[in-house]
């Protein structure tokens, strides 16, 4: 009696897997790290005063140091400068940091209010360049202004 | 005659490691990084920031924040979480504040928020101080103003 014949099995076809695990994990490591990139971005901070209502702001009746920006040029772009109602730097912010410095030398402690006060239409680079003059100057309670309507 | 059992040697026969399950975790771990690198982005707007030389990096994550964008210096609009927010001052509270308070009505006993501001360069600061008022009126403190920071420093910097 013949013996039934044997159906050939099929053949396993199995595609090699190590390549792929490799770029896998590649992408993998790289969503991981990817976030961590971004780190020229820094944060300068304050603390707001609260508030009573939608439209006023607490006042700071101390003599503080008062840093007023004003814009100037046509479009507003550039600015001016004025330290405690008297001095005026123009667009010389190294000399607004040597004035508070100065201050700073003259005895007056870190946590001396200082009050940034842009004039309508300051850009806000320039209140950014301001309150970094202020830190550098080693000045810690920095405040905003804030126009009424 | 009693059949010999036949022995088998250990470490004779091949070993495979089944590659089918780590696949489908490392894809997984793939996907959800891939998301969640997606979803923190998804509150920030491109706009171009202000320099700083004393801005620092600091953790976003050990606080409940609220990032709010000022974009278009020509006509500014505060963007939060990609949608526009009306932040003029008129009587009453404007919708910036209502959605200030509402996020902090969200917070857990001794969490604290604060606002993180991403406003452009040219922005002028009038929109800025529009803005401060709503998180003040939510009787929030922290204020926090992103910048691009700058390795060169002003002559007479410490």
């Amino acid at each position: 009696m013949a013996k039934p014949e044997k159906r050939p099995e099929p053949a396993k076809i199995q595609p090699p897997m190590t390549p792929m695990i490799d770029c896998v994990f590649q992408l993998l490591i790289f969503f991981m790290l990817m976030p961590s990139f971004d780190s020229t971005e820094g944060y300068l901070t304050t603390n707001l005063p609260t508030t009573t209502g939608p439209n006023q702001a607490a006042q700071i009746d101390v003599l503080r140091i008062k840093i007023e920006l004003e814009a100037i040029g046509p479009k507003g772009e550039g600015v001016s400068i004025i330290l405690n109602d008297s001095e005026t730097f123009g667009t010389n912010f190294e000399g607004l940091l040597a004035a508070l410095q100065g201050l700073r030398a003259k005895g007056l402690p870190p946590d001396h209010p200082v009050l940034i006060s842009p004039w309508m239409g300051t850009r806000q680079k320039w209140v950014v360049r301001a309150f970094d003059m202020a830190v550098a100057a080693r000045f810690t309670n920095i405040h905003f202004a804030v126009p009424y309507d | 005659m009693a059949r010999k059992k036949k022995s088998t040697v250990a470490g004779t026969g091949t070993v495979s490691f089944n590659m089918t399950p780590m696949i489908d975790i490392v894809f997984n771990l793939l996907i959800f990084f891939i998301l969640t690198s997606q979803f923190t982005r998804l509150e920030i707007e491109d706009v171009v920031l202000p320099k700083s030389i004393t801005a620092i990096n600091k953790d976003t994550t050990t606080f409940r924040n609220v990032v709010i964008n000022i974009v278009n210096p020509d006509s500014p609009t505060v963007i939060v979480f990609g949608q526009k927010v009306d932040h003029q001052i008129r009587g009453g509270e404007n919708e910036l504040t209502q959605l200030l308070k509402g996020r902090k009505a969200s917070l857990t006993a001794g969490e604290t928020m604060n606002v993180i501001l991403r406003a452009d360069a040219e922005v002028p600061y009038e929109d800025v101080a529009r803005v401060m008022l709503a998180a003040g009126a939510a009787q929030i403190q922290g204020w926090w103003i992103t910048t691009e920071i700058d390795k060169k420093e002003p002559k007479g910097a410490p």
